[in-house]
């Protein structure tokens, strides 16, 4: 993930397989639960969050809201690393881990 | 009128897959680029409303196209775009958004929906004293488009328009590529060098960017898997621009709180109530025609339907209960949307996507509007961790 650029128009995180995930969920310092949640609160949850784990931590953000897959990465921006796992019936995990 | 039902249902069903798909939504377009600087839905907005208004200028001068929606410009569409913008950003969609995430299967999309629908009421009992209280002081002339006024024909406005934008565009990204850092020593010199070459090194970077985006299509091996994943914007921009133009030779500009008002007299007609009698409903809405399904109105049920399509196609589909502390975001949200779109008069679509599309007068005043209440709104939810813009 790099910083917003003018001139992207896709930057997707990185997708997860099913195992990489399970795996990633359990190395989690924090998880927020985001379901039922819409634009742009997940986003500012993920900015706290972020600003107070310390380099290396795992964030994972459990959520139903389709844009927040792209949304949540990019509010975060340069500091973290995001990937990205879909569950194929409308639930997805987001894992940010500080850099 | 049975071709143009057939329009309605394919450009609805259209438009919910390509606003789904893309993820087209106006709130993200503004709310990201003042939160953190994010312009990629920006930018297909931009593409869309850029497209749609050369194609329409061309439309317009062959005579192929049935109106313009040119409402009377003045402040009201600054103040009923303000409170539409704080609606929307509040309730996390606008009413494009609002329409395709409640065909995803959102709960808090049908209740920002319901309640559009009381604001479209409220509104409509309180028009006969809002016409000479609000609209009339506040209207300071007739409505018109551009292309209408323009002494040259409306193609050569509209590609003039369009390299204003590209312009202005490629001299944004051509400052923000420039290297940082230079030293003092005969700083001013190349500061006007490269406030010169700005616009070049944009362009450059946009047949990059395009080049690149039509090389990926010849990158898809397998279509159906990448027709599951999310779509480019530019991909939604260029799909809703050959609809919006499909539409436009049929019936209109694209609507959508105008159609949703005329639902809820319609609705509510069923249920015995008179709204022929209110006369919002029935002479300005209905047009003294009688309350009764148009062909927008089809056309944005059938939104709803397509969304739903392109989400179950995607995985993306699934009911959607919202958390309790989200509530007040749908009913406030969607209130200040319902009544905001009937006090500018117009919505996103009608006014920042269409009405700057038509080049309509009124619809620079809304869009003004309706940016600084998204602006002011952003403000305020990211007053913790503060905005980029």
């Amino acid at each position: 993930m790099s910083g917003p650029s003018l001139d992207d128009f896709v930057d997707m995180p990185d997708e997860v397989d099913d195992e990489t995930a399970e795996r990633l969920a359990e190395q989690a310092v924090e998880t927020q639960d985001m379901t039922g949640e819409v634009c742009p609160y997940p986003q500012v949850e993920a900015k706290k969050a972020i600003q107070r784990l310390d380099s290396g931590d795992l964030l994972l953000q459990e959520t139903d809201h389709v844009p927040s897959t792209e949304n949540v990465p990019r509010a975060v921006g340069d500091a973290v690393d995001a990937r990205v796992w879909r569950s194929g019936d409308g639930l997805y995990r987001i894992f940010l881990r500080k850099r | 009128m049975v071709s143009n039902a057939l329009v309605a249902v394919v450009v609805g069903l259209g438009l919910g897959v390509f606003l789904q798909k893309g993820r087209f939504c106006f709130v993200h377009a503004f709310r990201d680029l003042f939160a953190f600087k994010d312009t990629r839905v920006t930018k297909a907005v931009l593409v869309a409303t850029t497209l749609t208004m050369l194609f329409w200028s061309v439309a317009y001068a062959l005579g192929y196209y049935r109106e313009f929606w040119t409402p009377g410009w003045g402040l009201t569409g600054l103040v009923g775009g303000f409170v539409f913008g704080v609606g929307m950003t509040y309730a996390g969609g606008c009413a494009s958004g609002t329409l395709y995430r409640a065909g995803q299967g959102y709960l808090h999309f049908w209740l920002t929906l319901l309640f559009m629908g009381v604001g479209y009421v409220a509104f409509t009992v309180a028009f006969p004293t809002l016409e000479p209280a609000y609209f009339e002081p506040l209207t300071f002339g007739a409505g018109a488009s551009l292309f209408a006024l323009s002494p040259i024909p409306a193609p050569a406005l509209a590609l003039l328009v369009a390299a204003g934008v590209v312009l202005v565009y490629a001299t944004i990204v051509g400052r923000a590529r420039e290297p940082r850092g230079d030293r003092p020593h005969g700083r001013a010199a190349k500061l006007t060098l490269a406030a010169a070459l700005a616009p070049v090194a944009g362009l450059r970077s946009l047949a990059r960017g395009t080049k690149a985006y039509l090389r990926g299509f010849a990158e898809i091996d397998d279509w159906k898997a990448a027709s599951r994943r999310p779509w480019d914007p530019r991909t939604a921009a260029l799909g809703i621009t050959a609809l919006a133009v499909l539409w436009f030779t049929q019936v209109s500009i694209v609507g959508v709180t105008g159609p949703e008002a005329r639902w809820t007299g319609y609705l509510l007609q069923q249920v015995g109530v008179d709204a022929g009698s209110f006369e919002y409903w029935g002479s300005v809405l209905f047009q003294g025609e009688g309350i009764g399904i148009t062909v927008d109105m089809l056309m944005i049920a059938s939104v709803i339907v397509g969304a739903f399509l392109a989400a179950v196609w995607s995985g993306d589909f699934s009911v959607r209960v919202p958390k309790r502390r989200r509530v007040p975001n749908a009913v406030v949200g969607g209130f200040l949307m319902g009544a905001g779109s009937r006090l500018a008069p117009g919505c996103n679509i009608g006014n920042v996507y269409s009405g700057l599309a038509e080049l309509s007068i009124h619809s620079f005043v809304a869009t003004i509007g309706i940016v600084a209440g998204v602006y002011a709104t952003t403000h305020w939810i990211y007053r913790e961790v503060g905005c980029a813009i």
